[in-house]
């Protein structure tokens, strides 16, 4: 029978679907513009770190994750509209190779 | 087996939250109360809920719909990968109006999973 039988998740990778999962929620309460703004940034902000972060570099996917929540903490909050705040500060530095 | 123990911790905890909240503050318990009361009549059907599911994942943008059957395994048949998994519950969830918390969602891997989460979770609508 089709029971799980996926890919065993680690911890961290359970924390990074966590994270995402979290975020798609909090856009959910938004306006459905802003809402699709920030699923779009969101999702391409986890896609570009799924591909370039390399999976054994733990204390940077650790920092991310710690960003990540802080950033999604911001977008709860009601104040919040989109993600152009947010993530201005994100695309700055992308001299992080892996 | 595992797809038994998902089923059966899902049958209990609705009960177990409903019982803690009552009809009282939340929101949402109110809606769970007249849901309690209904007939059995209008929970849906098995069918209803197959042709639902399977057109959340058909209308997945990265998904070929021909290849969606009830039997499919998102990442191992679809060539999906844990995002875009975690993007299909989410989205089965707005259409049936669930919340499923993160402890289920990891576990639902395939359309037979979310099929037979739906089908059992008493507030799907």
């Amino acid at each position: 029978m089709g029971t799980s039988s996926g890919p065993k998740l680690s911890g961290m990778q359970k924390q990074v679907l966590s994270l995402y999962r979290g975020f798609l929620r909090a856009a959910r309460l938004k306006s459905p513009e802003d809402r699709r703004q920030i699923e779009s940034i969101v999702s391409a902000e986890f896609r570009r770190n799924s591909q370039q972060v390399d999976r054994k570099n733990f204390l940077y996917i650790e920092y991310l994750l710690r960003r990540g929540k802080k950033q999604l903490d911001q977008l709860k909050s009601p104040d919040t509209v989109g993600m152009s705040s947010l993530y201005l500060n994100l695309h700055q530095p992308t001299n992080h190779k892996p | 087996m595992a797809l038994r123990a998902v089923l059966l911790r899902q049958l209990r905890v609705p009960v177990q939250t409903l019982a803690l909240a009552g009809c009282k503050s939340q929101p949402w318990s109110f809606s769970s109360c007249i849901r309690l009361m209904s007939s059995h009549d209008d929970h849906l059907s098995k069918e209803q809920v197959i042709g639902r599911v399977l057109d959340v994942v058909k209308s997945f943008p990265k998904v070929d719909p021909s290849r969606v059957t009830p039997d499919v395994h998102f990442q191992k048949d679809l060539g999906l990968d844990s995002l875009d998994n975690v993007e299909i519950i989410m989205a089965i969830e707005e259409e049936f109006k669930l919340e499923i918390p993160d402890k289920e969602a990891v576990k639902i891997d395939s359309c037979n999973l979310a099929i037979e989460y739906v089908y059992n979770h008493p507030m799907a609508a």
